[in-house]
């Protein structure tokens, strides 16, 4: 099965990836939405790399209460029965669950075709 | 009608009452100058009537981005921070990198601007509709990247955060603004602005969107664009050396300033060049919605920065005859965290040495003293001892303790690292740039040195070219596009502004675009009392021989050769031989 | 006689792996003749740049010596 794979060495920090998977999923570019979210910064002295993306273990599914989260090569959230709890999100080892409006939004890798490895101009993600 | 793109909003904040309010952008100056670079000068031809004191109440501070910011157009991520400049008197517009820039439009505004002089030492904190103001008495007087770990623990990485160093506390001319620790508004005293202020720092986060037309369709085209045109090694060589790749081309185009601007090159370079440096590289880093990736993380000994960038690694090398490595990145290290402007104050120092050797005035250093010249960074951020008078700049100390021949600077601010000697067309355009010597509105070297096509020791043609370059810069800056994507054209530029705004723009508008954004800086400056007795060059240019062994030794600029360059830009400008205006052109402009 | 040329920025792939290249061209060769040898016509590549010999920048028909140093630099963008 294939996953986002991350290498932190390529990454520059432009966000890219946020904003257009934001476009396709939010109709905005609007990164506080995605279901993505990748960030570098400076600690002190130090270079450091922020990253949020879904690696598909599964914990989300496991741990829902309601039965809402299904996994098999992607995450579905059925919002008919998502009732917005946040226990996926508390648990989600990559801290990239969002909770909005009282529903779960999860990546769903764009049906197999992520758009964020399409949009990183440097490679450093990729879906293998 | 707005454009799509904008947020419609502009963010007024008064430092003195800590208030603040939100009003539409004026569409209308926004339908002729766009963005970032042009509207900001728009809004202070505007709002600051001529004559204000740069660091009194009525100067404000102008945070401004364009309709491309916060979209994923390839290298528009950069933020435009305009005052009236405290060194030159003129208007200036600097162009700060990193994340504050998407996070402004993020946060939904288009324009952020502040007024007033804080009544104590505050920072400002801004999220999507909610202005804080909070007392920062702790954080005055620490250096600009102590502040900002402070306040990163406090606030969070989703916060950008803007900060200046002692230097712009104590409002020293060539005080500079930092963001991402790394990246600095640079020059003309922009930070001694945000001094005046008593601001320390604005922090800024934003949850918000960017809306425009068929965005799937947009996005699709962006990103063809993307992997066709800036992904491309033309461009991509700023990912590779970054800005250290200038180093090479510059020393044997016989443009790179040695020892104060008496030589044009440097036949130790090796010791310091890219391939040097980047063996400390630890990360590379981009700003937002960058593609390109230009900042190199370096640490070398116990000196740490993003860069050195081109301009730092020749002033605090060559032109100061230094030829250690370590040295040039604890220059960097240490005039980002003091919030000093690399190039001014590399400059001033290296005057400082020359006054000293040629006994004028003792200074206490002189050329190749790398451990004063670091320590002299520090006297100059907190004007202790000969630091007081040089952080004025060299105009300043040039008239008041003699060697002003030699004084590399043009109305107040100190000369990029480029020698006119060698490439004649950028005396022209140091002298006619709208707010003092400045490389990054005509860069003459592209044309005249890396070019195998036009001439460098001759006046012929250099007025055209000039503003050839100049009009190209002034729209890119508008858009805003940063520097690096090099293969950008008119084309381009409309294209992507068509689809953003959901407007029609055309390649030729761009150029108008262009030209308007030239002249309303020259009209906030001739309203000042500039004119052409102020567009002038040190006497070093057309006195002295430029020395060394490179290409343009032996070159000196003659008086007639560069009156002849300025008054072939005053006829491609339209102004008259003064250098002035007419009443009908400023007319248009508004 | 002998030149050695050098290649920089974005030109360098011309060159494939190798750093520089020593060529035999004729006496009095000049820049552009020489690159021709080593298979780059300058007016073929949009983004070409300068050339220098010796460390010196120089017109693209200025003449070549035995034993010289001919680099070939792309354009550089920005400031």
């Amino acid at each position: 099965m294939k996953r986002l794979k991350f290498n932190k060495v390529n990454c520059i920090g432009c966000q890219l990836c946020a904003q257009v998977c934001s476009a396709y999923k939010e109709g905005e570019y609007v990164p506080s939405k995605a279901r993505i979210a990748i960030e570098t910064y400076y600690d002190r002295g130090n270079l450091k790399y922020a990253d949020h993306f879904c690696i598909l273990c599964g914990i989300c599914a496991k741990n829902c209460p309601t039965e809402a989260i299904t996994m098999d090569d992607h995450i579905t959230v059925d919002f008919d029965k998502c009732i917005g709890c946040g226990i996926c999100a508390e648990k989600c080892p990559k801290k990239v669950v969002r909770i909005r409006e009282e529903k779960a939004y999860i990546c769903d890798t764009c049906n197999g075709d992520p758009k964020c490895v399409k949009t990183c101009p440097q490679h450093a993600l990729t879906f293998e | 009608m707005t454009m799509l793109g904008y947020q419609n909003n502009v963010l007024r904040i008064n430092l003195k009452d800590r208030t603040f309010s939100t009003e539409p952008l004026r569409m209308d100056f926004a339908r002729k100058y766009i963005g970032s670079k042009g509207l900001a000068i728009r809004y202070m031809y505007e709002e600051l009537k001529p004559g204000i004191d740069p660091l009194g109440e009525d100067n404000k501070l102008f945070l401004t981005t364009g309709p491309l910011t916060g979209t994923p157009v390839p290298c528009s991520g950069k933020l435009s921070v305009a005052a009236k400049s405290p060194a030159t008197g003129t208007m200036n517009d600097c162009s700060i990198g990193g994340h504050a820039g998407i996070r402004i439009k993020f946060a939904g505004y288009d324009m952020i601007i502040f007024e007033g002089i804080a009544e104590s030492p505050c920072y400002v904190v801004i999220e999507d509709g909610n202005v804080e103001f909070f007392d920062a008495g702790d954080l005055w007087g620490l250096g600009s990247h102590d502040a900002e770990g402070i306040l990163a623990d406090k606030y969070g990485i989703e916060y950008s955060i803007m900060s200046i160093g002692p230097a712009g506390e104590k409002l020293s001319n060539m005080a500079c603004i930092n963001s991402d620790y790394y990246r600095q508004a640079g020059r003309g005293g922009i930070g001694a602005v945000m001094g005046s202020k008593k601001m320390k720092a604005i922090l800024i986060k934003g949850t918000k969107g960017v809306k425009v037309a068929n965005i799937e369709k947009t996005t699709d085209r962006i990103l063809e664009i993307l992997h066709d045109d800036v992904l491309q090694d033309d461009n991509t060589f700023v990912f590779d050396e970054g800005t250290t790749a200038f180093l090479e081309a510059c020393g044997d185009g016989g443009i790179v300033p040695y020892k104060n601007f008496s030589e044009g090159n440097d036949p130790e370079w090796e010791k310091y060049n890219g391939s040097v440096l980047m063996q400390y590289r630890e990360g590379k880093r981009g700003c937002g919605s960058c593609g390109l990736g230009c900042g190199n993380f370096l640490k070398i000994g116990d000196a740490i920065c993003e860069g050195p960038e081109y301009e730092t690694i020749a002033v605090a090398g060559p032109n100061a005859c230094i030829t250690d490595p370590e040295h040039i990145v604890k220059f960097n290290e240490v005039c980002d965290n003091m919030g000093l402007d690399t190039i001014s104050t590399g400059d001033t120092i290296v005057w400082a040495m020359e006054m000293t050797e040629k006994g004028i005035y003792d200074f206490g250093i002189k050329f190749g003293e790398a451990d004063k010249m670091i320590k002299m960074v520090e006297m100059i951020a907190r004007q202790e001892g000969v630091g007081a008078d040089l952080a004025n700049g060299v105009k300043y100390c040039s008239e008041k303790y003699g060697g002003t021949d030699f004084a590399m600077q043009v109305k107040g601010l100190e000369f990029p690292q480029y020698e006119p000697r060698g490439s004649w067309g950028m005396s022209l355009a140091y002298a006619v740039s709208d707010r003092g010597a400045c490389h990054m509105r005509a860069y003459a070297p592209n044309e005249e040195v890396f070019a195998a096509s036009i001439p460098p020791y001759t006046s012929e043609g250099k007025g055209q070219m000039v503003y050839n370059l100049a009009e190209f810069n002034a729209v890119k800056f508008s858009l805003c596009i940063c520097d690096f994507w090099g293969t950008i054209s008119y084309e381009i530029m409309a294209e992507m502004l068509t689809m953003i705004t959901g407007e029609e723009w055309t390649a030729e508008e761009m150029g108008e675009v262009g030209r308007r954004v030239i002249n309303i800086g020259r009209a906030f400056n001739q309203r000042e009392g500039f004119n052409r007795a102020h567009d002038t060059i040190p006497k070093r240019l057309v006195k002295d021989a430029l020395g060394g062994q490179g290409p343009a030794a032996g070159q000196k600029i003659p008086q007639e050769a560069f009156d002849d360059m300025l008054d072939q830009y005053y006829e491609v400008m339209g102004w008259d031989k003064n250098g002035m205006m007419p009443d009908e052109l400023i007319q248009s402009l508004l | 006689m002998k030149v050695t040329i050098t290649l920089r920025g974005t030109l360098r792939k011309y060159f494939g792996e190798d750093k520089e290249r020593v060529y035999d061209v004729p006496d009095g060769c000049t820049c552009d003749e020489a690159l021709k040898i080593a298979g780059i016509d300058y007016r073929e590549i949009k983004n070409f740049g300068f050339v220098s010999v010796n460390n010196k920048r120089v017109m693209i028909d200025d003449r070549l010596n035995d034993g010289d140093t001919l680099k070939a630099f792309s354009k550089v963008s920005g400031g």
